[in-house]
């Protein structure tokens, strides 16, 4: 039998599929149980069982001076900066890219520029970004709009573009305007797309903000990994990393039930 | 095949071991990691006039000088196994690799920040004024540290400001020039680039003010300085033979180091100046000997622990302990982790490598 | 004047000309059927008669209207795919005809529910009443196309414009909707034109057959000249006009006989 007909039982697939974290896990720990047995003390690889009790102590217990569990605070000041970004790079992107895709008067205007923009490495503008939008919250919220807004604009007014310039004709012949072509023929099926672009993005999201939190911050999950490599706190650090890795696949499993339940028609075919 | 031999087979085959930390055997090729700052440049210098080579051959070793562009990450290689040894500060040292349980012995104490490191605000100011406000800095580093002894002179405490924001020192100069930061704690040549670049900055506290308590080393792993002296010997003698060509002016060597740190001669004369840099080695050797460092060490100690540094399981801030060249140790005797050797030194001012 | 004026109509592309000095005339009610080889223009003219394109030279009119810029509602359109919308269920594709021709695009209160009721009856009446909470993507060719022309005709057209509408389905279903739409226009009186590939069903639903082809061809520069209508058939009755040729002409009647009572005027 063919290789590429050969699939797995059910039982094989969820054991195979496990098998990589096993492999890692399996990996890890023997690369901690070697360093710690030359050096007890040793940092780089905190045991399994060490992280663990990190990771509660991070999650249920108060900072010593100010009392607070600095974990959440981390977490919430993070994700209100990440969830606040992803929107408003959403927005915009949705109207630009729903604007360059409909007008051809916008889409000669801002098409080259959009396409300009997206090369654009946004960390190396840093400087700027301090200078013009401060230290604060702003500067971070705004580099993770620069950094995912241009890609996600141009791949939804490409989207506008393949709805199929029947649909468009027709709409007309029903006597729709342009804004109902915009907002009945065109948002309702780009909007699936704009989820799977935030899903998409959300990796580069994460990585602009904890370059954003690196920079300048007094609170964030990114700002506490930065601030604890100082010491080598691996413990810390690696709950900080599982805690962000699983934030984003709950992220993106919302996203993807969002897609299904607001998008029915977008399964009918299938 | 044994349990540990399997576990380093299979670490290994998945590329997640890295490098396993310095083992205590004779060996004869060793690595040194250093990063950019003024005391350290001679580092640079010795590897590539070969004055390094010249050294180590004298004694049938090699020793290989990296330059790793992030100073916290060189630190943590070092700590991590990748090197014999790093350049480094004394508090850098107690909070890294010491608290990380690798034994490390200061071979050399290369120079005292002697204003290199400063608090700078925008116009008139002065210390006092800095309660209730946010000060920029590279926190839990020796800034953060002068910061605290800074407060600590017109007797306030960090709690009395409005915080400290955690700022990256390549973007200092970029976060000094925006409107809402009113103060920074760095190093030069920030230092002077900020003060040189805004009119209004205003110096309120520097290194100068705590001489001898910001010392730049050369440390390296206690165990294999022990197995292998020789190691010790042809890097104090390479170290002490660059020292001499600065001490006499050699504008050539000064050149170059000043061009590898970006500036040009008069800059880095200019940052020497704010720099301690004990030339001759018996002015190292007493240094490492004063009967103040203990004291000074018990004080970065202190601090340390109370940021939550020395990390959670220590218990106190007399958790690692500090071994000085008499014999005496602050600290847990039972946890030596710092060491304070003079006696390399003492060889190069005796004239013995 | 007749209903619709097509005057000396001349359409190309960058330099390539694509059809050339098209003239017709055409009568409300009349179903026009135009047949040509691939790339001969006639779905161009289509989408000229939709004015979804401007002829480079040339006017086009309905009922002595201005020139169209743009497609609007008195021009419906069925095309062979992609006519109906498929993030709205079919009944949705059916108000939506309505819906689409106000300022916001939506109907509110009443009129969205006599609206409803409307869709529903022509839904009943088309025959896809039964999957009206579906969405199209999961109705079968013939039944998309069956609401693609109820969503056309919803919007009361002057005129209907087919551009190969059955080309995607099969035979069997392809004779249903024949069957559907003659029954249709048989209601409507509606004015079509159809772009077909297929003679037979040209001459089966059309009044009139137009075959688009290139009368002048140059060999060195194919695209140099385009395609205009070459000849046009008399499709009613079967195609065979002459069964009633004693009632167009009738001096050729036997003398003998008295003159019928009803006359045909001819299209």
């Amino acid at each position: 039998m063919r290789l590429i007909n050969l699939s797995p039982s059910r039982p094989l697939a969820v054991f195979l599929a496990a098998v990589p974290f096993v492999a890692v896990l399996i990996a890890y720990a023997a690369g901690s149980e070697i360093r710690l047995a030359a050096n007890p003390a040793d940092k780089l690889l905190p045991a399994l069982s060490t992280i663990q009790e990190t990771a509660v102590r991070l999650f249920t217990e108060g900072d010593r001076r100010s009392g607070e569990i600095l974990l959440w605070k981390d977490t919430w000041a993070s994700l209100s900066r990440l969830l606040g970004g992803v929107a408003i790079s959403a927005s915009l992107s949705l109207v630009i890219g729903m604007v360059v895709g409909l007008l051809p008067m916008f889409r000669s205007l801002l098409s080259g520029f959009v396409a300009v923009l997206s090369m654009v490495p946004p960390l190396a503008l840093l400087p700027i970004l301090f200078i013009v939008f401060g230290l604060g919250e702003t500067s971070k919220v705004v580099l993770i709009v620069i950094g995912i807004t241009p890609f996600m604009t141009r791949d939804l007014a490409q989207r506008v573009l393949d709805i199929p310039h029947e649909q468009l004709v027709k709409a007309q012949t029903l006597g729709a305007s342009s804004w109902v072509i915009a907002a009945r023929v065109a948002l309702p099926q780009v909007l699936p797309r704009l989820i799977a672009n935030v899903r998409l993005t959300l990796g580069s999201a994460w990585l602009f903000l904890i370059a954003a939190e690196a920079v300048a911050a007094e609170v964030g999950l990114g700002y506490r990994i930065f601030l604890v490599r100082r010491y080598l706190a691996m413990d810390v650090i690696l709950t900080y990393v599982i805690w962000i890795t699983l934030l984003a696949f709950v992220l993106d499993w919302l996203l993807k039930q969002l897609s299904r339940k607001a998008f029915p028609w977008m399964e009918a075919g299938l | 095949m044994t349990k540990a031999k399997f576990l380093t087979a299979t670490a290994l085959t998945l590329g997640l071991l890295g490098s396993l930390p310095a083992q205590a055997q004779e060996k004869t090729d060793f690595k040194l990691a250093w990063s950019i700052y003024v005391g350290w440049m001679p580092w640079g210098y010795l590897d590539e006039s070969g004055i390094m080579d010249k050294w180590a051959e004298k004694y049938g070793i090699t020793v290989d000088i990296v330059q790793i562009n992030d100073y916290v990450e060189s630190i943590n290689q070092y700590t991590a196994g990748a090197f014999d040894g790093v350049s480094a500060t004394n508090m850098d040292t107690l909070s890294i690799p010491a608290g990380s349980g690798v034994d490390t012995t200061a071979l050399i104490v290369g120079d005292y920040s002697n204003g290199n490191d400063a608090v700078i605000a925008k116009g008139d100011m002065t210390l006092a004024d800095l309660a209730g406000t946010k000060v920029n800095l590279v926190e839990l580093s020796v800034s953060h540290y002068l910061l605290a002894r800074a407060l600590d002179s017109a007797g306030l405490a960090e709690r009395d400001l409005d915080g400290v924001v955690n700022t990256s020192d390549a973007d200092m100069i970029a976060a000094y020039s925006t409107e809402d930061v009113k103060t920074v704690v760095t190093w030069n040549p920030l230092v002077s680039e900020i003060t040189a670049s805004n009119p209004d900055a205003k110096v309120l506290f520097d290194s100068s003010k705590i001489p001898g308590e910001i010392l730049d080393l050369m440390v390296v792993n206690t165990e294999t300085l022990e197995a292998n002296p020789d190691f010790g010997k042809a890097v104090v003698g390479a170290w002490y033979e660059v020292m001499g060509l600065m001490a006499a002016g050699d504008e050539a060597v000064l050149t170059a180091m000043a061009e590898a740190s970006g500036t040009d001669l008069d800059g880095y004369q200019a940052q020497l100046a704010a720099t301690e840099m004990f030339y001759d080695p018996a002015e190292a050797v007493a240094q490492a000997s004063s009967s103040a460092l203990p004291e000074t060490m018990i004080e970065i100690a202190e601090f340390l622990f109370d940021k939550g540094i020395l990390g959670e399981g220590a218990p106190s801030a007399d958790f690692v302990g500090i071994e000085y060249p008499d014999g005496t140790i602050t600290g847990s005797d039972a946890n030596v982790m710092f060491r304070f050797d003079a006696s390399y030194m003492q060889m190069a001012a005796d004239g013995a490598l | 004047m007749s209903f619709i004026q097509v005057r000396d109509v001349w359409q190309a592309y960058g330099g390539r000309s694509i059809i050339e000095r098209v003239t017709l005339d055409v009568s409300e009610g009349e179903f026009v059927s135009i047949v040509g080889a691939s790339g001969c223009g006639k779905s161009t003219f289509l989408r000229l008669l939709l004015a979804d394109e401007r002829p480079v030279r040339g006017t086009i009119t309905v009922d002595g209207g201005d020139v169209a810029v743009e497609p609007g509602r008195e021009r419906g359109v069925v095309f062979q795919r992609y006519s109906v919308f498929p993030h709205l269920t079919v009944r949705e594709n059916i108000v939506a005809a309505e819906g689409f021709n106000t300022a916001s695009g939506w109907l509110f209160g009443a009129a969205k529910r006599t609206s409803r009721e409307r869709a529903d009856a022509i839904l009943a009446r088309i025959g896809l009443n039964h999957v009206a909470e579906q969405y199209p993507a999961s109705l079968s060719g013939g039944m998309q196309q069956r609401l693609a022309i109820g969503q056309a005709l919803t919007a009361k057209p002057r005129v209907l414009l087919l551009d190969e509408p059955f080309g995607a389905l099969d035979p069997g279903t392809r004779v249903q909707m024949h069957d559907f739409l003659t029954e249709l226009r048989a209601e409507t009186k509606m004015t079509v034109f159809m772009v077909s590939h297929d003679l037979e069903e040209a001459f089966k639903l059309g009044d009139r057959v137009l075959v688009f082809d290139k009368p002048r061809w140059d060999p060195q520069d194919p695209g140099l000249y385009g395609a205009t209508i070459t000849y046009e058939f008399d499709a009613r009755d079967g195609g065979m006009p002459y069964q009633h040729i004693l009632d167009r002409y009738p001096s050729l009647k036997p003398q003998a006989e008295p003159a019928p009572e009803r006359l045909l005027e001819p299209a």
